[in-house]
């Protein structure tokens, strides 16, 4: 009887222990989270003070961080009221970006995949993209061709959007407080 | 009844114990991390191109597919390394991790401020060796040091259109990573 109840307490321990490190560490990039609306990004896993974590998080993915000092990705899944973002609605996204050298926007599945598609585009650069006249940006993502800056979603049911800053003073600070002004998501309508 | 309370709270409080061990040693322990994706790209102490990310994947995950990037593995063992790296009219960074994948330094064209971004990579004892009188040398150098003797460096470039691509990949290839002379 003593033996099974030693075995029950192993058992408990490996199963919830691994179990909560297998959540923390497959989604996000641990508690050094800065949110702005719906971006999130995690600017102290670039740097040589990033915690376990991210770390572990990193590792397990088998991906590099942006570093700091080079620039800060912020990472959407949903829009601005907290729908998940579906590859079949046609959803836009417009307003100012945080200051930046360069910036790149992408349009990857949830699992961070290109998506293929007809007109072989996954994304915009700062200095390809067609900017308003007001040095706002406005671009149109869904699965279907549409006029200007058209990211195609190739009908994925969930996808994932990441801008990129480079050269970017924003997040160097790294307290939430801090969290920049970031573009508008918004779906405008779904099939 | 009693009797398993006293299992069910120490199972608790091991996998508390558990679950923080495990998250410390990940990044010692995962097969696939970084490194090991990267090992399969490039040889040690010279630099190789990564492909560029497509819809079937990517060497390393997250990549941004609108960069160009080449990667250095390094071993420190033999002596210091020089990184030659030609810069473009856009952006173009480097970024140094251990083995282990904790960022440790970076720097884009601008903070270097010359056309051709020249890095000495040393680990502590190789700095400490270094002649202290030579001042002109110490002013002029761009000089990394490693917390360890391995780790990785990533060279990246922005390709600012499409059609710039094997362009800024030609003038990539020109980059250089190996012994100091």
């Amino acid at each position: 009887m003593r033996a099974l109840f030693f075995i029950l307490t192993l058992v408990i321990g490996a199963a919830v222990g691994l179990g909560l490190t297998w959540v923390t560490t497959v989604s996000g990039y641990g508690p050094g989270l800065v949110k702005a609306g719906p971006w999130k990004a995690w600017p102290k896993a670039g740097t040589e003070n990033a915690d376990p974590y991210a770390r572990a998080a990193l590792a397990r993915a088998g991906e590099l961080p942006l570093e700091l000092a080079d620039g800060l990705a912020f990472i959407a899944t949903t829009d601005d009221a907290g729908k998940a973002l579906d590859g079949r609605c046609d959803m836009r996204l417009s307003g100012t970006v945080p200051q930046a050298r360069f910036w790149t926007l992408t349009v990857t599945d949830a699992r961070g995949r290109l998506i293929d598609n007809a007109a072989d585009r996954s994304g915009f650069t700062s200095t390809e993209v067609v900017w308003n006249r007001d040095a706002t940006i406005d671009i149109p993502i869904g699965p279907r061709a549409r006029a200007g800056n058209w990211l195609p979603t190739g009908n994925r049911d969930r996808i994932q959007v990441t801008l990129r800053l480079y050269d970017t003073p924003v997040g160097l600070a790294s307290r939430t407080s801090d969290a920049p002004a970031m573009p508008r998501l918004v779906t405008e309508r779904c099939p | 009844m009693k009797r398993i309370v006293l299992p069910i709270l120490a199972g608790l409080v091991l996998d508390g114990i558990v679950h923080l061990v495990a998250v410390l040693i990940l990044p010692y322990f995962a097969e696939q991390d970084a490194y090991a994706r990267l090992s399969v790209v490039g040889s040690v102490n010279a630099v190789a191109q990564i492909d560029d990310p497509t819809a079937f994947g990517a060497v390393l995950p997250s990549a941004d597919p609108a960069f160009v990037a080449a990667v250095c593995i390094y071993d420190l063992a033999d002596g210091p390394l020089k990184v030659r790296v030609p810069t473009t009219d856009d952006y173009t960074s480097i970024s140094f991790y251990t083995r282990h994948g904790l960022p440790f330094y970076a720097i884009n064209d601008r903070s270097a401020g010359r056309r051709v971004i020249e890095l000495d990579l040393m680990n502590a004892k190789q700095k400490a060796a270094l002649p202290e009188n030579d001042e002109v040398t110490a002013a002029d150098r761009l000089i990394v040091e490693s917390p360890a003797d391995e780790g990785v460096v990533i060279i990246r470039t922005l390709v600012r259109e499409r059609g710039a691509r094997d362009e800024v990949r030609a003038r990539m290839d020109a980059a250089t990573c190996g012994a100091a002379t």
